[in-house]
């Protein structure tokens, strides 16, 4: 029996190539997105942690404080413990050059003396006159620069290498070229050694180091000298393996990492649409081909098993497929990751080809072959359930009632209504993971709803149709609500795609709006002067003596320096903001919530309180009067929150508290972004162009006028959501493919009905008009029942997953001109899809077509 | 006893019930060729799909070969319908997608006949109906009677008891039609299969040996007849 249906099932897709083409690439797609973002992650973890090994050579252990780092003293004490054979400290930075078109250039501090018992150095031996380069660079302008970056630039030793540093533009000299190996093929070989105490006075750390790699003596474990290590050291400072790091960076990049794969989800959702759409068309396409199979005496499980096989097979093909498909988006998608990772996050990525997991194909793979299964579940369930005597007679009588029965509706609202009930009043703490099956719920509802939905739009249409195009029109529009079932499967298949581009459309401009209404509010200082064109740079500061330049500018009232670092807080991380307070609550008003303002003023510049983003308030569940307790560098750090303000820095959360008090505990004088305010009646435009003179060859800083800060920090955004722009347009693919697919099947379908229509009298031009006609109103249902579900999981992203993933409280908002706008697209991609079905249609030999069997 | 129903009746719909049989009582014995006649809406097909297990009597008794179908569930009908009865239509209804050989052949293979004996006895059989060279075509590259023929093959290729024939001849012009029925005449005496053969022809209806005539659901006239037996 199985290898009859099976032949049954080949011949179809022999004579129906187009239709499992299609299908096959629904599922594809579906999968290589899945495997893709799955890759993607994966070799971006792995990019960033292959920087970190390589940094760190043979240390078994590393010592670090945070971003702010550690005083010297650390390092005497870790000498001084028994078991450790090796101890180098190490500052890195990413510095730029003053190469024209140049990038970044990382560059590590090591102390010259040591570190090779450490570290790999492989010297390129031509042309080198110095004896040994790790002596040499103890001399403070000498620089190491990696093979690749010297053969960019043409450097050679003894060469000249600008780079600007906190203090001003410094020329270094090349007293040795690293061998791309081991060191020098971090970072794509932009990559440079100094050494560490020049290091701390070029940029700026004063005393600190940012961490220090050891090794231990053979007769200590590494366990026992970290054990060893943590009672001596105070809790600020952390002793860990360096693959343990790995673990901070995927936590860092963890909201991007989230989206990327929810939206891989959906992907694969519209697939299992695409197989249900095409599946259910296949079954009503050979209806009577299942009358007959029944009347020869195939069993109903036996039906519903052909076409389970058929999309089991499909399954494995489209997924095979998919799998090899996504192993090259994953590749496009690991760049745009890294690049977000650096350019937002502030980590360095050491590129590397995608790593191909077999698990991860093979998941994908079942996935895929499953995903598969669900589309066609329905629909072969369908077709065993035929009524043979009226499958032999082609006639539907398939459960139209059922499609539309009032049961269905009201399961359907109610699973909508719980679904929004739940977004609203459950609460927040509830994992992620449930928290999305709340959209899911919304989302089964609104396929229950959709045939009953289609039905309602497609008769409020039928009068405009009518108007507007005559029996053509009218023709189309009862089509569509005859057949519910069809329509509503292309339908759904639109729906979720558009779903998808509506809602994150709308998220993405309701937080772009509410940041720039938090900037209007909190950033009005004339001009703005950051460190790295970056939203944050990890390493790279200015020192506070840019600030004095910059405040002797005349026409400049007042500077404010601020700071922002990430240190470990819960399991997480969070971003602590250090301003100078006084001038910061001169210029930005009410901004304190839930407290007493002025009182919470007063005690946040005398540094006795701080202040608490409300996201992370809301995530950790604090509010005012709560202590919060953090490990700095120097002793334990214990303020109470004297008030909640509005704040979008990081997604982590973040508290703000005056740079004296940061000062004191981290130990750190750097300046990340500094603040001018100017004299009233003075041009910035004019005040810019002085600090760029000033700076210009001495300083790489980024000045921007407020409202050139405000849109950069607004590109900052979108480059963030660039991913999720990449996902819209698959998800719009996919959903492109299912409405070719279902229009290509439904003229095939209608052979008989074209036949018939040509026979008394119509046209072909009627005919094809007909079908355009069609193409239209379905997608005119599609993207108004898409602008429905839009509307709710935009209502799902603001009210949960914005808090869960990105800790904001993002305000509703549905721009309704995002679904306008998305018709005229919508409407020629299905145009064009329809087209060629329609000339199909037309040239149909009309006895052909009424003999169809 | 080939075929026997007992005071069968079919209603349909939930409100206004339709009778489409009405207490109809008969017996088929082996061998024997049985033409139904009447006006369309007369329960003809009712009938036929009731004796091959597509449909379920309201109540009465069925019995096909002694056995009572009343009482199976659909997969046993199926199967009874596999094993024992071979069926042609009016719209011949072929798998379009198959080629001839393929479609007589589908009988066998759902008995599980490897592919390749069903497809050579389903050729012998092409043979027998006369369409030995056109094996290989698929339905849309035959003829409206060659058509019919590849469906008459495929009805009995697995040699049934009992062959049902809806309106054989109903789409295929006299010429063609009449050499439908030769064909079948002959085959049957070949095979010996009780035949119940609905129909509007009474040309048809001559080749049996009785005529029953169908009204409002009832038999309401039965009649021998001497059939018409060509080369016999």
């Amino acid at each position: 029996m199985f290898s009859l249906l099976a032949q049954i099932t080949w011949k179809q897709w022999r004579v129906h190539r187009l239709r499992t083409l299609l299908t096959l690439m629904g599922i594809a797609l579906g999968v290589a997105v899945f495997f893709a973002v799955r890759t993607a992650n994966l070799t971006l973890i792995s990019s960033l942690t292959l920087t970190i090994e390589k940094l760190a050579g043979k240390a078994t252990l590393q010592i670090t404080g945070g971003e702010a780092g550690f005083p010297e003293a650390v390092w005497d004490t870790v000498r001084d413990t028994p078991g450790v054979r090796v101890a180098q400290p190490v500052i890195e930075v990413i510095a730029n050059t003053a190469f024209e078109d140049e990038g970044n250039l990382m560059v590590v501090g090591v102390d010259m003396l040591g570190d090779s018992e450490l570290r790999e150095y492989q010297f390129d031996e031509e042309g080198t006159e110095i004896a040994d380069p790790l002596i040499a660079l103890a001399q403070p302008d000498s620089i190491l620069v990696s093979r690749i970056f010297a053969e960019k630039h043409n450097l050679k030793d003894g060469d000249k290498l600008p780079l600007f540093t906190s203090q001003g533009r410094k020329d270094f000299i090349v007293r040795g070229i690293i061998k791309p190996a081991g060191l020098g093929e971090i970072f794509g070989g932009q990559i440079a050694v100094m050494d560490v105490f020049n290091m701390q006075f070029v940029f700026n750390r004063g005393r600190n180091f940012d961490r220090i790699d050891l090794m231990n003596e053979s007769d200590v474990t590494v366990d026992e000298l970290q054990k060893r290590l943590r009672e001596r050291l105070a809790a600020g400072i952390e002793v860990g393996r360096p693959a343990s790091r790995g673990q901070g960076i995927e936590n860092a990049v963890s909201a991007m990492r989230i989206g990327m794969t929810v939206a891989s989800f959906v992907a694969l959702l519209v697939g299992v649409f695409i197989i249900f759409n095409s599946f259910s068309i296949s079954v009503n396409q050979r209806w009577k081909e299942i009358g007959i199979l029944r009347a020869l005496g195939v069993e109903r499980p036996n039906v519903q098993r052909m076409f389970l096989g058929e999309s089991v097979l499909m399954g494995i093909i489209g997924s095979a497929l998919g799998v090899v498909l996504g192993f090259f988006f994953a590749v496009g998608a690991e760049r745009v990751m890294s690049d977000i990772a650096s350019k937002i996050f502030g980590y360095v990525a050491t590129q590397q080809p995608p790593v191909f997991r077999w698990d991860y194909a093979l998941t994908a793979f079942v996935v895929g072959v499953v995903t598969s299964l669900i589309g066609a579940w329905l629909p072969s369930r369908a077709a065993s359930r035929l009524n043979p005597i009226m499958a032999l007679h082609n006639i539907e009588t398939r459960q139209r009632e059922n499609v539309l029965g009032w049961t269905r509706m009201l399961i359907g609202a109610a699973m909508v209504v719980s679904g929004l009930a739940l977004i609203r009043f459950a609460p927040a703490r509830v994992k992620l993971d449930i928290q999305y099956g709340y959209s899911l719920l919304m989302l089964f509802g609104l396929i229950l709803l959709l045939p009953k939905l289609t039905e309602w739009i497609a008769r409020l249409m039928r009068p405009f149709f009518d108007r507007l195009f005559g029996s053509e029109g009218l023709i189309a529009v009862d089509t569509m609500i005859l057949s519910p079932r069809r329509t509503s499967a292309t339908v759904g298949a639109l729906m979720i795609g558009l779903m998808f581009v509506f809602s994150m459309g709308a998220y993405v401009r309701s937080y772009q709006q509410t940041v720039s209404t938090w900037m209007d509010r909190m950033i009005n200082s004339d001009i703005i002067i950051s460190a790295t064109e970056m939203a944050r740079s990890r390493t790279y500061h200015f020192s506070e003596d840019l600030s004095k330049k910059v405040a002797g500018i005349p026409g400049v009232k007042r500077i404010e320096n601020a700071r922002i670092i990430f240190v470990p807080y819960a399991d997480d991380s969070i971003a602590i903001v250090s301003l100078e307070t006084e001038g910061w609550f001169l210029r930005v008003k009410d901004v304190i919530e839930e407290a007493d303002s002025d009182k919470a003023r007063e005690s946040v510049i005398a540094g006795e309180g701080i202040l608490a983003a409300r996201n992370f308030a809301a995530r950790y569940n604090l509010g005012v009067g709560d202590h919060i307790r953090l490990n700095t560098p120097t002793e334990i750090f214990d303020r109470p929150i004297v008030g909640i303000i509005e704040d979008y820095t990081s997604e982590k959360g973040s508290i703000f508290m005056d740079r004296a008090l940061y000062k004191r505990y981290w130990n750190d004088s750097s300046v990340d972004i500094i603040e001018v305010n100017l004299e009233a009646g003075t041009n910035a435009n004019a005040i810019k162009t002085e600090i760029q003179r000033v700076t210009k060859g001495e300083h790489r800083a980024f000045i921007y006028t407020n409202s050139e800060y405000k849109s950069w920090v607004l590109n900052l955004i979108n480059g963030f959501f660039v991913l999720n722009y990449m996902q819209m347009a698959i998800a719009i693919i996919v959903a492109a493919l299912g409405i070719i697919n279902s229009l290509l099947i439904s003229v095939s379908e209608r052979k008989r009905e074209i036949g018939v229509l040509r026979a008394i009298g119509g046209l072909r031009s009627q005919i094809r008009r007909m079908i355009l006609l069609e193409a239209s109103a379905i997608v005119i249902v599609g993207v108004l029942i898409g602008a429905l579900a839009g509307l709710l999981n935009t209502y799902f992203l603001v009210r949960t997953a914005s808090i869960m993933i990105g800790g904001y409280t993002v305000p509703f908002r549905f721009p309704i001109w995002i679904v306008i706008a998305s018709l005229p697209f919508a409407l020629i991609i299905a145009l064009a899809a329809a087209w060629w079905p329609a000339r199909k249609a037309v040239n149909l030999r009309v006895i052909e077509a009424l003999g169809y069997e | 006893m080939m075929i026997q129903l007992e005071n069968v009746t079919r209603e349909y719909g939930d409100g206004k019930l339709v009778h489409a049989l009405d207490g109809v009582s008969l017996t088929i014995d082996r061998g024997e060729r049985v033409a139904v006649m009447g006006p369309s809406g007369s329960g003809k097909s009712t009938l036929l799909n009731l004796i091959c297990g597509l449909d379920e009597p309201t109540s009465g008794v069925i019995r096909i070969d002694g056995a009572d179908i009343a009482g199976l569930d659909d997969d046993a009908r199926t199967r009874l319908r596999r094993e024992k009865i071979g069926m042609i239509f009016q719209t011949f209804n072929l798998l379009p997608t198959l080629s001839a050989t393929e479609n007589v052949a589908l009988p066998l293979r759902l008995q599980g006949l490897s592919r390749r004996d069903a497809e050579t006895r389903a050729n012998s059989m092409l043979g027998k109906v006369g369409l030995a060279g056109r094996s290989s075509h698929r339905p849309d590259e035959l003829s409206g009677g060659e058509r019919q023929r590849v469906a008459i093959a495929r009805a009995l290729i697995f040699d049934p008891p009992i062959l049902l024939a809806d309106e054989p001849t109903g789409n295929l012009d006299s010429h063609t039609g009449e050499e439908i029925l030769t064909l079948l005449d002959n085959l049957h005496r070949e095979y010996n299969t009780t035949v119940l053969m609905v129909t509007h022809n009474e040309e048809a209806a001559a080749y049996c040996d009785r005529v029953l005539r169908l009204r409002d659901g009832r038999v309401v006239k039965e009649e021998v007849v001497k059939a018409t037996r060509l080369g016999g």
